[in-house]
């Protein structure tokens, strides 16, 4: 039995105890809840994230492919001359939302794709080899950002799933044992003092009946002595 | 468009002597048949071969510089350079103009890589690195022109030239209006030049030019269609000129398959009629195809009149498709590109 420190035995603090057990059994419910609710959320962004990591690395091997393929036709004299011409640099916006008590981020990227006109270099002196590596590029780029949003979730829910764990179970094994055993301490302490206080009285009552005895006894000592004069 | 003067030449024209050397510089080209045997070799071997070839002062003078793939490309785009300037040197009169025309096509790609350049911010150094002075404008003068501060002080050093035309829509966000003025500008002063010329084979000269208009909008149709652009954007990119300019103008925006549909029946549509389906993933492949038709008219029209500037321009384009042909195996190579698809890529006689 584990008492918990310094907690004195008296009826104030029992009903405080009771009172802090519930608590302790409500939280300990919502964060076993909480847990497998996140449990539920992290598997789901578990297969999604592995879904987005291979539709990224198939993106890569495509873009590093495209790209290759651009440099041989066109060379890298060509493939750097018109990379100098890119119109409008891709802007990355972060903002966040919540899943179960759990802030994670929400990445969204502008200008990414565009359009073959759009991207800053003339199409009548560049080739088709360079807007399939641009493409190629800006679909890798767009998978990054899905990745890194997927991937950064999936990081916070674990390390929230790991603290809610350990919540979970000192309130399971530490916390709520202690109260119970606490609890349990009090009231044997109040029972005992209980039991206490009624031997004292029932002394305290004989004591008090004995003492009467023996008055009595006397007066009717008095009264006989009175008598015989 | 600017008028393009002419210059005058007395007739006849004496080509004997340009095709000459022609001849001559012709026998040091890479022969057919090493390509596919470069295409077993590995890249280092690729560059000890191409040291017992004329790209050896190339590769000895950038060796400092490069290595690898690096090396052999900057090499090689080096003498093309070298190369085109000697043709520029060893003609005269109409040979020397319609050269020089020619070759204005690398003058254009100079000053877009100028222009990119400064659009991004890179160094002077870094921008030389990327320059091809195979034109008229020579390595001094493109130099101090990456040396400017800024895109508008390179427009303003091009004042009073004739490019300045195109220049002059520069609109301070994008560089691809003007890059496509640029090229229009080239297109329609060749065009011009070559028509300007009563020589024999003039006229089959301007069937090329004509032929490579076409070919170059055929291109801009596939990517441009491909990707859902609407016609009058698409319009704005084709250049005028061209045998088929009316015809493919009006392609323009139409759905791809109905694109593909309405080429069937011209020339071109034999090279291609494999590959060009509706679901095609990669233009490259097709682009590719109508290079080298487009490189293999251009072999068959040099043979058809030995004194005319014809065998010039098939040594030209020969040059420019060997320089190209080396980067796309070397390039490939290192890569690890499929060995189909270097060999897809590579035009061969």
């Amino acid at each position: 039995m584990v008492v918990i420190r310094g907690t004195k035995p008296t009826r104030a603090v029992l009903i405080a105890l009771r009172r802090r057990i519930k608590v302790a059994q409500t939280g300990h419910e919502l964060l076993k809840m909480k847990r497998d609710g996140l449990m539920v959320e992290f598997f789901e962004v578990l297969n999604k994230a592995r879904t987005v990591r291979k539709e990224l690395v198939d993106a890569l091997i495509k873009a590093e492919q495209r790209l290759n393929i651009a440099k041989a036709t066109e060379g890298t004299v060509t493939i750097n001359s018109v990379a100098y011409a890119l119109q409008k640099e891709p802007a990355i916006e972060l903002s966040s939302r919540n899943i179960m008590g759990v802030v994670v981020p929400k990445i969204t990227a502008d200008s990414v794709q565009k359009k073959i006109f759009e991207r800053g270099y003339g199409i009548i002196g560049t080739s088709s080899a360079i807007d399939e590596a641009a493409d190629a590029y800006e679909t890798l780029v767009d998978k990054v950002v899905i990745a890194a949003e997927v991937e950064t979730v999936l990081i916070r829910l674990v390390k929230d799933i790991e603290s809610t764990k350990r919540r979970v179970n000192a309130l399971e094994f530490k916390v709520i044992p202690d109260i119970r055993d606490t609890i349990r301490f009090i009231s044997f302490a109040l029972e005992e003092m209980d039991r206490d206080s009624i031997v004292r009285l029932k002394k305290l009552k004989g004591k008090a009946q004995k003492r009467a005895r023996a008055e009595e006894a006397k007066r009717a000592a008095e009264a006989v002595a009175a008598g015989v004069a | 468009m600017p008028v393009l003067r002419l210059p005058k030449f007395g007739k006849p024209v004496k080509y004997a002597y340009i095709t000459g050397r022609v001849r001559a510089m012709k026998t040091k080209l890479i022969p057919g048949e090493m390509y596919q045997r470069m295409m077993a070799m590995d890249v280092s071997e690729i560059a000890r071969y191409l040291e017992e070839t004329q790209y050896k002062d190339e590769i000895d003078t950038l060796s400092k510089d490069y290595s690898g793939t690096e090396l052999i490309e900057h090499a090689t785009f080096a003498n093309l350079a070298k190369i085109y300037g000697k043709l520029l040197a060893v003609s005269i009169d109409e040979p020397s103009f319609l050269i020089l025309e020619y070759l204005r096509r690398w003058d254009i790609w100079n000053i877009k890589t100028i222009l990119r350049g400064k659009f991004y911010g890179a160094d002077e150094t870094e921008i030389a690195k990327y320059l091809v002075p195979a034109g008229e404008l020579n390595m001094e003068y493109l130099s101090e022109l990456a040396k400017k501060e800024s895109i508008q002080e390179v427009i303003s050093a091009l004042e009073g030239s004739d490019l300045a035309p195109a220049l002059a829509n520069y609109d301070g966000k994008s560089l691809a209006p003007i890059e496509n003025a640029l090229d229009k500008l080239y297109y329609f002063r060749m065009e011009r030049a070559v028509g300007g010329t009563l020589s024999v084979g003039g006229g089959l000269l301007l069937k090329y030019v004509r032929k490579e208009i076409d070919i170059k909008n055929l291109i801009t149709l596939f990517r441009m269609n491909k990707a859902g652009v609407e016609a009058s954007i698409i319009q704005e990119n084709l250049i005028p000129g061209g045998k088929l300019y009316e015809d493919l103008n009006r392609l323009a925006g139409q759905p791809f398959g109905e694109f593909l549909r309405s080429l069937e029946g011209y020339p071109f549509w034999s090279s291609i009629s494999d590959i060009a389906t509706p679901d095609i993933e990669a233009i490259s492949r097709v682009e590719a195809r109508l290079k080298a038709y487009l490189i293999r008219y251009a072999w068959a029209l040099s043979n058809y009149h030995p004194l005319s500037i014809l065998p010039v321009l098939g040594y030209m384009v020969s040059k420019e498709t060997e320089v190209s042909n080396i980067r796309k195996i070397v390039r490939g190579k290192e890569a690890g590109l499929p060995a189909e698809l270097i060999e897809e890529q590579v035009v061969v006689a």
